[in-house]
């Protein structure tokens, strides 16, 4: 943690401003490396002290909010948890770009308006069952457990901008919103696993998934989308019989977990 | 843009975290059809996700193990048996835990509330962890005398922010994100709507609303070390305070006991609630010097103060002996991946040390402010010591001070004020909406006078960076009005606020362009920390007695007889904090004031 060793390290940013600019360029910065430094550390060093222009989204500088996700050293992530010092010793510098396939707005800010139309279009939020227990549902451990890969989703869309078929395709349903609706298929509080499962194994659901698990490599919570989509295919083939089920699930919602 | 030109909601809530979102959705679920939300940031960027430990209500799912003591193992309580907690119990904790200056009928609300809206958000969806018969999981945190924390891993606050927000958007609630509030329009005691800039266009604009609510969140980034996310600048306070609106306790800011060293960043009070250990630079686990009894899970102001003191006297650790250890080691694999796996990661992430292996390096850090906008028990803003209503003024969260934390708020009790008062207001504004209320005129040209002022801004050739007279500020509010405070402290500080003040006239806003400048958002967010730092030190300074959170070296002694009373600061006509006093709400009879052992 001591602030020895310093040295001089170079940052390139990607540059845009549409009301502005033709088209994006990179600019270079140099910035003192002190350890411990992250890359957001390094580009709000750079932005208050050298070039209030540059601008990116953050807020709470500890992976849990989903703010700053960009492309560093061509790896979509999130610029509050990557060290700067491992991207120097890899790459030598440090070149910053917005998160990939999505309109820019500003430097490393970008629009993500089909990333949230996704998300609502697979209704994030549970559908109940119509007899709500005076206190809680029951669930088992187990039950929680099997959402885990899914309940700490951050919304950052670094998976998103790594998807190649988003990349082609902003049809696509995307990881986020199927990881979302994985949540909610498997939550047995949710009574309308069926409808869920018809709309994601449609057209831009769970088949476009060429499972090049570009997603898995970006997510920054270590969370795996891929293996959410595979669930949700064999899920979708056998809807009619895992709603059956959830309904039997259903019946004993306000029972303790033997 | 005039007057007719303004965009018109019946609503507008202004912050989109835990109280806002629970406010719209529960304003459009009463049938209020025009909600808005604006937020700086996305509602799910909002900080209310980053809480960890968990969020307070007597369900009665968990109990001691018979005969193991204060920190032995917990057990589902089994059916049909006797509960260990009560709504009673919960409310003195949090009395207690306030040193005596929370409002009780405040409190009252808080935990008889508590229960139906952890239900509700079971309900909703919220993914809990479980016991094993599928109860929602409880542990125990500092200052509770039950294990009442009801948690999901150690990312309750993500879960319930997700939950929520999908609620909002459910009862088609509209959000404007990335939309930043920098006035409120009060004319004649009468609400009328906000001036905010579109971030992506650079636009100002009026928007007019029969009810206004704040839920802009605290103000930990006064501070040099804090747990709180860059947005936590305070915006609520400033603005309410600047617009005519009073401000009460801003005195009182909360140090947490465990921020990473050097970063501030949290881990979680689950960590000890959970059995993990303080440790000085002779291993000894100090707080059995301190809180004999609670020991690591007395109340965060305790604590704060008790590592400060190791530090101050030379039993800190790292190379400067700024830093205490917090050791989990004991706890073992199992526990840490299940029950703190996301603090796992960030003490791996940050401090490069995985504390299943190796102790992890803490400091307090700056974490919740207790002070706020007055309000009554249904998010009113209130004007005054009487409780004159500011008419469609709303605030609820960390923005507002009911007050239910009072000098020192325990955890989790955040999470459930936020969601509990969040809710009353929705309630509270469904019916002052149902009830007729009216968009009121609004007298010349406010956006006009904002735009006026930011395009001063962006002109102004000064030579100050506004970065430096933050990192000024906090310096200074870090070292003089932190954790241990006197009155040459508190002078100084105060000075050394003005002096920022005067110097950020010649502030310099490095981009020009319109379109998402982020750069001059910065300086009107620092604008903001240095209007309420001035309250904050001006109530500290009057403050002649230490409770909770407020310990004044020169005053060691909590005094009743002067001091039991909250602060209202008002700005004077002169620009300066004008001080005046309120009445605690306390039921003599139930929960008179007492010494607070632990």
């Amino acid at each position: 943690m001591a602030n020895n060793n310093r040295r001089t390290v170079t940052v390139r940013i990607q540059r845009f401003n549409p009301d502005a600019d033709a088209k994006p360029h990179m600019q270079e910065y140099q910035v003192e490396l002190v350890q411990g430094m992250t890359v957001l550390d390094a580009l709000h060093e750079i932005k208050t002290h050298q070039d209030g222009g540059v601008t990116f989204r953050r807020s709470c500088r500890h992976a849990i909010c989903g703010s700053c996700a960009m492309n560093i050293n061509g790896r979509n992530t999130l610029a509050c948890k990557t060290p700067l010092k491992n991207e120097i010793d890899k790459h030598g510098r440090v070149t910053i770009r917005p998160l990939p396939y999505l309109p820019i707005i500003k430097d490393l800010v970008v629009d993500r308006t089909t990333f949230w139309e996704e998300y609502l279009r697979v209704k994030p939020w549970l559908i109940p069952p119509d007899d709500i227990p005076e206190k809680e549902f029951r669930m088992s451990p187990e039950e929680v457990h099997a959402l885990n890969n899914a309940e700490t989703c951050i919304m950052c869309g670094a998976c998103y901008s790594s998807c190649a078929v988003i990349g082609l395709n902003k049809k696509y349903i995307g990881p986020h919103a199927l990881l979302k609706a994985f949540m909610r298929v498997l939550d047995p509080r949710d009574a309308a696993p069926a409808e869920r499962l018809a709309e994601v194994s449609g057209a831009d659901g769970v088949y476009r998934c060429h499972t090049i698990f570009n997603c898995i490599d970006a997510c920054p919570k270590g969370l795996n989308p891929t293996q959410a989509i595979e669930t949700l295919r064999k899920l979708a083939q056998k809807r009619q019989k895992y709603e059956q089920a959830r309904r039997e699930r259903q019946k004993h919602l306000n029972e303790p977990i033997p | 843009m005039t007057n007719s030109d303004a965009i018109t909601h019946d609503v507008i809530i202004v912050g989109a975290g835990l109280a806002g979102s629970w406010a719209a959705m529960i304003a459009a679920e009463q049938g209020v059809r025009d909600v808005a939300v604006l937020s700086k940031l996305h509602p799910l960027r909002s900080h209310s996700g980053a809480a960890q430990g968990g969020i307070a209500a007597a369900l009665n799912n968990v109990r001691p193990v018979a005969g193991t003591g204060p920190r032995g193992p917990l057990e589902q309580i089994p059916e049909g048996e006797e509960p260990v907690d009560s709504p009673e119990l919960h409310m003195f904790d949090t009395i207690k835990g306030s040193d005596w200056l929370g409002d009780q009928d405040a409190i009252e609300i808080l935990v008889n509330d508590a229960i139906d809206v952890i239900y509700q958000y079971e309900h909703m969806g919220c993914v809990f962890s479980r016991t094993p018969d599928g109860r929602i999981a409880q542990r125990r945190f500092g200052g509770h005398s039950a294990p009442r924390a009801n948690f999901a891993a150690d990312w309750t606050g993500h879960v319930l922010l997700h939950t929520i927000h999908e609620q909002a958007l459910k009862h088609g609630v509209k959000f404007y994100s990335e939309w930043y509030v920098m006035d409120v329009i009060i004319e004649d005691n009468i609400v009328r709507g906000v001036v905010a800039i579109n971030i992506l266009t650079g636009e100002v604009h009026l928007l007019r609303a029969k009810a206004v609510m704040f839920a802009t969140g605290g103000y930990g980034r006064a501070f040099k070390i804090t747990s709180n996310a860059f947005a936590n600048t305070g915006d609520g306070v400033a603005i309410a305070y600047d617009a005519g609106a009073p401000l009460m306790d801003m005195e009182f800011v909360q140090f947490h006991p465990t921020g990473l060293y050097r970063h501030g960043i949290l881990m979680s009070e689950a960590c000890r609630g959970e059995g993990g250990y303080l440790l000085n630079k002779d291993g000894e686990r100090f707080m059995e010097k301190y809180a004999p009894d609670k020991m690591e899970l007395a109340p965060r102001d305790l604590v704060s103060r008790s590592e400060q003191r190791e530090i101050d006297e030379g039993r800190g650790v790292m190379e400067d002996g700024q830093a205490i250890w917090l050791d989990l080691r004991h706890l073992g694999r199992e526990k840490i991946m299940e029950r703190l796996p996301q603090v796992r990661e960030l003490a791996i992430d940050f401090a490069g040390v995985d504390p299943i292996e190796e102790p992890v390096p803490i400091q307090p850090t700056a974490h919740y402010s207790m002070g706020g906008i007055p309000t009554d028990n249904n998010g009113q803003v209130i004007a005054d010591a009487q409780g004159t209503p500011i008419v469609g003024f709303y605030a609820a969260g960390e923005v507002a001070c009911v007050s239910v934390h009072g000098a020192n708020r325990l955890g989790t009790n955040s999470l459930l004020e936020a969601s509990v008062f969040g809710r009353r207001a929705g309630y509270a504004i469904a019916e002052f909406i149902k009830n007729g209320a009216k968009l009121h005129p609004v007298t010349g040209d406010p956006a006009e006078r904002n735009r006026r002022m930011i395009q001063e801004m962006l002109d102004n050739p000064g030579k100050e960076l506004v970065e430096d007279i933050a990192q000024e500020l906090k310096a200074t509010m870090t070292a003089n009005c932190g954790i241990f405070r006197d009155d040459e402290k508190l002078k100084r500080a105060l000075k050394d606020v003005r002096e920022l003040q005067e110097r950020f006239k010649h502030a310099r806003v490095m981009d020009k362009s319109r379109r998402f400048n982020t750069d001059l958002l910065a300086a009107l967010e620092t604008k903001h920390l240095l209007t309420f730092s001035e309250v904050i030190v001006t109530g500290a300074l009057n403050r002649t007695e230490s409770r909770g959170a407020h310990a004044r070296t020169d005053y060691p002694k909590r005094d009743d007889e002067n001091w039991l009373k909250h602060t209202l600061a008002r700005k004077g006509e002169d620009g300066r904090p004008e001080l005046s006093y309120k009445d605690v709400t306390i039921f003599w009879d139930r929960f008179p004031p007492q010494e607070r052992k632990y």
